[in-house]
């Protein structure tokens, strides 16, 4: 009996008035991803304010850096987006090779394009993996790894590693393919083919899926200029920009392929752009496979890699995410004065609270799923 | 057979005389314990990816009686330490340990939680060995370990557990204080150590070889061809978007007494010469003043049409601290570069966040990073280091011997 008086009784609020209240989402967070820390003003169910916490897993790669040489780089953007590590290299790599004048073999163009986009394949898989167990379908999470590994097989035999696979040399690759990568590429590429068709019936056609998505979390296309969004986050906004064919690095403007592009910007949106960039990225390393030539794999570099002095070296490329850049400052040493990592999943976060204002608690874990992000690529 | 008592394993209980006794209790507790491990859902970078292929159909965890991986902490008896642990992340995680209800194991999974890995050396925010920390049972190396390394630590986390006694179980578990070493170069200077005395007594047993047998003849490898790297002409990327001269003649004349900081002058010929070359890139050189009114006019103009803000940072290059502003035409595809160098007692720059939202966010890391004051900035909270790191840690004149172990060039 004593107990009970110590129950705050409030009283009801007046005229419908709720009472809004900060909540903290993370940094140890199933749904975010990672460690994001999402401090949000919620009413009742509904988000009213989201604001991001970073830096829970800021590894002060920028700092280090300013003390490694080129190469020495390479390694450490493999764990910046660690599912987009090819690409990466490749902007460490294209740096050295501008800075330096190294020429880059056909054969090795090749291989560079078939890796990064089976990459991107293998990253779409996680993501669609992890995107649908955030909305609730724990099965599809088990049925994206088991396709993802079978081209984690192939990077392994391919460079010795699973995750971190440091292979682009400026100048090249590391080494070249192994006897039966050709066949073992085109199963892979005959198997994620059926294994979309898979998913559709699997996931994209649920009707609570679809509940779930349409129409959930909508970013404009000013909104996407605005916050600098890249990749399939801005495309499904209607921003028709891939830096793969609107500022053509490597050998990309040699094949032909679509840029899927959707208006509605919301969940659903960005869940279609990407699922058919996976059918874009087959599409590439059929034609890729096709032309590849023999050859050389590696060219002659320079084996001190030095950016003259003063020099602001800029190149970008698109990580499965989206926009990746790399800015090398050069002072004439082996090491460069600065380097600076620009990440696509930074802005797409930065941008989050515009999306999720107004939509429900659960609609915050959907948004932040389709938007793809990788924490370390974007704390750094 | 008499046995030191504190040789015995823990789930022993010492009988007079000098013998054990296994207490049944433990046993079958152990047993129970070790095979329905439950993992709380904690991942922070790379080595994750791999404890999700662990749980994933290939690997399936499952077989080992710990796939039942937790979101709380409360309900959970394992935590995988699956990526870089910083000093920002380092209080929630001992928060999470002391949620979790004992008994309660730790596995240091990656390079990165057992002592810094690849971010041992240079890095300010990385905690070099999560085992400063919470105390770490099984400790697996790898950069990231594979899953099967991962399964072998659970299975050894298993012996672990199987060797614990339910009484005072955790009198063993301590946190490491002593400073980090440099292990690298402790042991680099004790082999070069040794390798001089080795080298001293091979040459010694080399002279008396050679006298002993003065006509002898060595035997000469034949030589592996080595591959032989040819040169290659590099391509230029093609351009995209407008020629530097037109961009620069749309921003001249609208701003006198611009420069560029890729040529000291700014001539026709300098101007040709960046048409010619697809890679060039306008890197426009503005005072602090105008800064805002070119990014803005950039932004505006119809000819230059820079609609996208796509970096901003800094680099300090010892005397002065210059703002690089990164911009990027959509519609169009080219690039424009601003460059705005500031004095290192108190820069401070016009906030561009108004202009372009995507500044707002860039413009904090550059803050807290180079120190730079961005005026009339919405929200000029940190972003990324923990509040007890003072100064900016990307200037050049910037040190920290109490958290960077600084790499010997
Ligand atoms: S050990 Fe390697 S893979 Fe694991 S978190 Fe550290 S850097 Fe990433």
């Amino acid at each position: 009996m004593e107990r009970e008086q110590h129950i705050e009784v409030r009283p009801p609020s007046a005229g419908g008035n709720t009472e809004e209240y900060w909540l903290n989402m993370g940094p140890q967070h199933p749904a975010t991803h990672g460690v994001l820390h999402l401090i949000v003003r919620l009413d009742g169910e509904t988000v009213r304010e989201v604001k991001p916490e970073l830096g829970y897993i800021h590894r002060s790669v920028e700092k280090m850096a300013e003390n490694l040489t080129l190469l020495q780089n390479i390694h450490l953007t493999d764990r910046l987006d660690y599912l987009s590590c090819h690409m990466n290299n490749h902007a460490v790599c294209m740096v050295a090779e501008q800075a330096c004048d190294i020429g880059v073999p056909e054969r090795a163009e090749y291989i560079r394009v078939i890796v990064s986009e089976l990459q991107r394949i293998q990253s779409h898989l996680l993501w669609w993996g992890a995107f649908a167990m955030d909305i609730g379908a724990l099965s599809a999470f088990l049925y994206g790894f088991a396709e993802r590994e079978k081209i984690t097989d192939i990077f392994e035999r391919l460079c010795g590693a699973r995750l971190t696979m440091n292979y682009f040399r400026p100048g090249g690759v590391a080494q070249d393919l192994y006897d039966g990568f050709e066949q073992d590429a085109r199963q892979a590429c005959s198997d994620i083919l059926y294994a979309l068709d898979e998913y559709q019936r699997l996931v994209t056609g649920n009707l609570i899926f679809q509940e779930r998505t349409r129409g959930v979390g909508i970013l404009s296309r000013d909104k996407a200029i605005g916050y600098g969004c890249s990749g399939g986050t801005a495309r499904a906004s209607g921003l028709d920009y891939d830096v793969r064919r609107d500022d053509p690095y490597g050998i990309y403007d040699r094949f032909s392929f679509d840029v899927p592009v959707a208006t509605a910007g919301d969940c659903y949106a960005r869940y279609e752009v990407r699922m058919e960039e996976m059918r874009q990225s087959v599409q590439i390393i059929e034609q890729a496979l096709k032309d590849l030539p023999v050859g050389p794999i590696q060219a002659k570099a320079k084996p001190v890699l030095k950016i003259p002095k003063g020099l602001q070296v800029f190149r970008q490329v698109e990580t499965a995410r989206g926009s990746f850049a790399m800015t090398a400052i050069g002072d004439g040493t082996a090491t460069p004065l600065r380097v600076s990592y620009r990440s696509p999943g930074f802005m797409h976060v930065a941008a989050l609270h515009e999306m999720s204002a107004g939509f429900k608690i659960a609609d915050l874990i959907t948004i932040l799923g389709s938007l793809d992000p990788v924490i370390p690529d974007i704390d750094r | 057979m008499a046995v030191g008592l504190d040789l015995l394993p823990r789930y022993l209980d010492p009988l007079p005389g000098g013998k054990g006794v296994v207490s049944a209790v433990d046993v079958i507790v152990n047993w129970a314990r070790a095979h329905s491990l439950w993992p709380l859902v904690y991942g922070t970078s790379c080595c994750a990816i791999e404890m999700m292929a662990t749980g994933a159909a290939r690997h399936d965890i499952a077989r080992f009686g710990a796939e039942v991986f937790r979101a709380s902490p409360r309900q959970a008896d394992l935590i995988i330490l699956a990526g870089t642990l910083t000093e920002k992340m380092a209080d929630h995680l001992v928060t999470l340990y002391q949620q979790m209800p004992d008994p309660k194991w730790v596995i240091a999974m990656g390079a990165c939680t057992i002592s810094g890995g690849p971010f041992y050396y240079d890095s300010y925010s990385v905690v070099r060995g999560a085992d400063r920390v919470v105390p770490v049972d099984v400790y697996l190396p790898g950069c990231p370990p594979r899953p099967e390394a991962l399964l072998h630590a659970l299975t050894e986390l298993q012996q672990v557990i199987k060797g614990e006694t339910i009484r005072n179980r955790r009198a063993s578990k301590e946190l490491t204080t002593a400073p980090p070493v440099d292990r690298m170069a402790v042991d680099l200077a004790a082999w070069e150590e040794e390798q001089d005395e080795h080298i001293a007594e091979v040459e010694a047993n080399k002279a008396a070889w050679k006298e002993a047998n003065p006509d002898f003849q060595a035997y000469k490898h034949p030589k592996l061809d080595k591959p032989k790297l040819e040169a290659v002409e590099r391509v230029k990327t093609p351009r995209r978007g407008a020629l530097p001269s037109a961009l620069w003649a749309a921003v001249a004349e609208r701003f006198d007494g611009l420069s560029l900081a890729t040529c000291d002058e700014v001539t026709e010929d300098a101007l040709a010469a960046m048409d010619a070359d697809s890679e060039a890139i306008l890197d426009l050189v503005i005072d602090p003043e105008r800064y805002a009114a070119l990014v803005g006019f950039l932004r505006g103009n119809e000819a230059t049409g820079c609609d996208m803000l796509h970096q901003l940072t800094a680099f300090d290059d010892g005397e002065q601290i210059s703002v690089l502003v990164h911009l990027l035409s959509v519609s169009q595809g080219h690039k424009v570069f601003v460059r705005c160098a500031l004095e290192r007692e108190a820069p401070t720059l016009p906030s561009l966040s108004g202009l372009f939202p995507a500044a707002t966010w860039h413009e904090r890391e550059t803050a807290e990073m180079f120190g730079v004051v961005f005026a009339g900035h919405p929200d000029p909270r940190r972003l990324f280091v923990a509040e007890g790191l003072k100064g900016y840690p990307l200037r050049k004149d910037w040190s920290d011997p109490s958290r960077v172990v600084a790499r010997e060039l």
